[in-house]
């Protein structure tokens, strides 16, 4: 990088305070082109309100700088002159619609009208979008349905919508937590195909929880606690992921103690001849107390087992026992599942795991009030008593059940959607992907959690494609193959867990 | 700018699972994480109660002022017994509306047949009793078994056929304004029968007993809702039915249940007003559809601000009657019903949402 070129994005004492609550205070901030930056920070830790300041959605308190290529800007943004300048923006999941085509959604905000009839010209918004989508390699036909794309296709369209109004070699791609719903594979297709637009200068500020994405693709990270930066521009090369950590946190995380597992009795889960959607014919057994984590490539099936083994998709065979009494699947039910015993925390917590416009303390509750309540009565004492039991053992923030789930941040939503169905004293407790989106903190209070379920005696079965966690947390970890066998891992090194996954070949070598 | 390998990066990765979170520390105490927690300045507990009452209970004190404006204005006629009797005495039926519109819009579902459902079991039980010569209970007992069916055909094309419920119920409720004109012949048909006025006109203290059963059924669908698991049940089948789904919760079957009770009250409604009033025209009963729904939905804005809730929507009903009978006083008539149904619905819940936005922003 050239000392003396202009910085793409030069910010300085930025601050913001809400009443009296200062949320980000003196933020400085120096991109230069072609450069990935990361923002990191815990949840509350300013970063989100920084994004919201550079797009004018918040004004900033007064004092203020913001130049963009050496150019200022008035103070507070407007959006439109800043955006002229060359930021845009790439919102959480992209922020695409469905229902519209790939050039429809490219266009939006910048549609061309014909002079007379203002009437859209597409043939006009075809070219446009092509001409966006061929700067990061993508050959996405820009009439086909946004809905129907796979993941990575959805993102290249977010891109080229982000890149479609500033000239190759400029502007300020701001990704804000963008990829959180990208599995690995995705990830890196995603940076490929972005690369030759960052190498041309094309600057990018990268926002994310995933710390590994950032040691990977950033060149300088800035690191927020409390509304404070505790690391400027830090050079990505000399740091480590812990180091990182420990910025953010203002703290060290520590390592969960592992404990040992009797394996000398009869296994309290088995589950036989599973099949169903496009998994057929699964077996595999969980003792009590003991962490199976079950992986394999993202969308070769094994996302269903969770769902399947606790009625929530019917099977079209197999059944599974908990400690003796046996379930059969075929005909399941969520209900006839949990009256088992098992337990399912499903993936996306928004969608599937908690209504997020009732109160901490009603969703925390539900599971268990047809069994603690008379069908005419239900007390409210204990829903209470519940609720701040689980705020306490998980450590949800605020302490305040009557807070809708909404107005959590996405960690403690995760914890809320856990404590849920701890609650129901479980004697399988199924979760898939219960890391998804959250913050290190919570991230290792989840872990932490499910290491102490399995303690208690409670048998988990952890579906996730988080190698690092399931390295961290499983006593034995099984990989689904694309022909839809289950192996044993042999190694509990998350990269060899990932070469089972990616290279299946060796797998059949090794066994 | 080199183009860089991203793709080499991920995968020279080797990050080890106890590298990511060694150290030396002890536990890890979130407790003791300094969160960002809202640190409001400790706000006066007066200013800050002020708030919270008037974030829910506004719509109360806006009717007070309206109905002491028209005791100061009309102290002649508002301010007497019998204004109090028509306020509170003309409604019931309505209220039996209101609570049928609840049971389906709190489980997510719209039901726009419960006026025309009403309006059936109106016209159905004069026109057995007069035309056909039956027994009034008879005929109350037929009729209630029309409305189940209603409710029954809604259930099976939602749930069953899977139309959106908003199609369902605009189809059936006019196609059951039909049939309840044609049983009657496109005519008022009158029930001359005392003992069966008297079923809703009998009086304690002075109000038709016709309120009481209204204030009961709210009351009893509070109670269900806050206090039993069926009601909690009914609050996630609402809120995401996925998630009520995926609790255990018998999703259809609450849903459907909806709908039954809901003809169930809507026709119990219609006994009422014809038991009340004597005879019914059932061309009338699209007019009841609105003010129901109006009422609902201003109860949104009362007791518990956002959510759908019994005893709001009958606060909203008799905020909308007192208003409504004020301005007849005052000589306004006929179009002034309309008029105030439509505004004081938008601007009352308007007001709350604002007042509760405030709020919640501290």
């Amino acid at each position: 990088m050239n000392a003396e070129a202009t910085a793409r994005l030069e910010v300085a004492n930025v601050s913001k305070t809400f009443g009296t609550n200062r949320v980000l205070s003196g933020f400085n901030m120096i991109i230069q082109p072609g450069e990935i930056h990361g923002l990191v920070g815990e949840n509350g830790s300013g970063k989100s309100t920084f994004v919201k300041i550079l797009t004018g959605y918040h004004a900033a308190d007064h004092g203020a700088a913001v130049n963009v290529d050496g150019r200022p800007m008035t103070v507070p943004i407007q959006w439109s002159q800043i955006h002229k300048a060359g930021v845009s923006v790439v919102h959480q999941d992209f922020g695409l619609i469905d229902n519209l085509t790939v050039a429809e959604n490219i266009s939006v905000g910048g549609f061309q009208k014909s002079r007379f009839a203002r009437r859209i010209s597409w043939k006009h918004q075809n070219e446009v979008a092509e001409a966006a989508l061929a700067r990061i390699n993508s050959d996405v036909a820009p009439t086909s349905l946004v809905g129907a794309l796979p993941v990575s296709q959805r993102a290249a369209v977010a891109m080229a919508r982000a890149l479609r109004d500033t000239p190759a070699g400029s502007g300020l791609i701001v990704l804000d937590e963008s990829t959180r719903s990208l599995n690995r594979d995705e990830l890196i297709e995603f940076y490929e195909a972005i690369g030759r637009e960052v190498a041309s200068g094309t600057s990018v500020l990268l926002v994310s929880h995933s710390l590994l994405e950032i040691m990977l693709v950033t060149e300088r990270v800035t690191v927020l606690r409390d509304g404070v930066v505790v690391g400027d521009s830090l050079t990505t090369a000399d740091l480590t992921e812990p180091e990182i950590a420990r910025l953010m946190l203002g703290k060290s995380l520590n390592k969960i103690e592992r404990r040992a597992i009797e394996h000398d009795r009869e296994p309290s889960i088995q589950v036989r001849d599973l099949s169903g959607d496009a998994v057929s014919a699964i077996n595999f057994s969980i003792d009590k107390g003991e962490v199976v984590g079950i992986t394999g490539l993202s969308g070769s099936g094994f996302e269903s087992i969770p769902y399947l083994i606790s009625g929530a998709r019917a099977a079209t065979s197999g059944s599974v026992t908990v400690d003796g009494s046996t379930v059969d699947l075929t005909n399941a039910t969520v209900r006839a599942c949990t009256k088992a015993g098992i337990a399912l925390v499903p993936e996306r917590r928004e969608r599937d795991g908690l209504a997020f416009e009732v109160s901490v303390r009603d969703n925390i509750a539900l599971p268990t009030v047809t069994r603690r309540g008379k069908w005419w009565f239900l007390p409210h004492a204990w829903q209470e008593k519940v609720a701040m039991e689980s705020a306490d053992n998980l450590g949800i923030r605020p302490r305040d059940s009557s807070l809708l789930v909404r107005q959590l941040s996405g960690g403690n939503q995760q914890k809320v959607l856990m404590a849920k169905w701890l609650t129901v004293g479980p004697r399988l407790l199924v979760l898939h992907e219960p890391t998804q989106a959250v913050d290190v903190g919570a991230h290792q209070e989840i872990l932490r959690q499910i290491q102490k379920v399995a303690m208690d005696g409670v048998s988990v079965l952890l579906v996730s494609v988080e190698t690092m966690d399931l390295a961290e947390v499983c006593d034995r970890i099984l990989v689904y193959s694309v022909d839809g066998s289950l192996s044993e891992a042999t190694s509990r090194e998350p990269d060899d867990i990932l070469d089972m996954v990616y290279g299946h070949s060796d797998v059949k070598e090794m066994r | 700018m080199t183009d860089r390998d991203f793709r080499k990066q991920f995968e020279d990765v080797t990050v080890k699972p106890g590298e990511v979170l060694d150290a030396g520390d002890t536990s890890l105490d979130l407790g003791a994480v300094s969160h960002h927690v809202k640190t409001t300045p400790e706000p006066t507990a007066w200013g800050e109660k002020v708030r919270w009452l008037l974030s829910r209970y506004a719509l109360i004190l806006v009717w007070a002022v309206m109905a002491g404006y028209f005791l100061l204005v009309r102290p002649s006629t508002f301010g007497r017994i019998a204004a109090f009797q028509s306020i509170f005495g003309s409604q019931s039926t309505l209220v039996f509306l209101g609570v049928a519109a609840l049971l389906t819009l709190s489980v997510g579902e719209f039901d726009l047949s419960i006026a025309s459902i009403s309006g059936l079991s109106a016209t159905t039980v004069p026109v057995l009793v007069s035309l056909h010569h039956w027994n009034v209970a008879w005929a109350c007992v037929v009729a209630l078994l029309m409305c189940l069916a209603c409710g029954a055909i809604n259930a099976f094309f939602v749930l069953k056929v899977g139309v959106a419920s908003m199609v369902v119920t605009l189809g059936t409720g006019t196609f059951l304004v039909g049939i309840a004109e044609w049983i009657s012949s496109s005519s008022q048909v009158s029930i001359n029968d005392p003992s069966f006025a008297r079923v809703s006109l009998y009086p304690i203290l002075d109000l038709p007993i016709s309120f009481y059963y209204g204030l009961a059924l709210v009351l009893l669908l509070a109670y269900v809702r806050s206090w039993t698991p069926l009601g909690r049940h009914m609050l996630f089948v609402g809120a995401n039915r996925e998630v009520a789904r995926l609790a255990g919760i018998r999703v259809d079957r609450v849903r459907a249940g909806s709908y039954l009770v809901a003809s169930l009250v809507a026709g119990i409604g219609g006994i009422l007003l014809v038991s009340s009033t004597g005879g019914f025209a059932a061309s009338g009963s699209a007019g009841y559809l609105l003010p129901a729904l109006a009422a609902v939905f201003l109860g949104t804005a009362v007791v518990q601000p956002g959510q759908f809730n019994p005893i709001g929507m009958l606060i909203g009903i008799y905020f909308l009657e007192t208003g409504i009978f004020g301005l007849e006083l005052l000589g306004y008539s006929g179009w002034v019903q309309d008029v105030f149904y439509g505004a004081g619905l938008v601007v009352a819940v308007a007001i709350a949402t604002i007042v509760r936005i405030r709020a919640s922003r501290g």
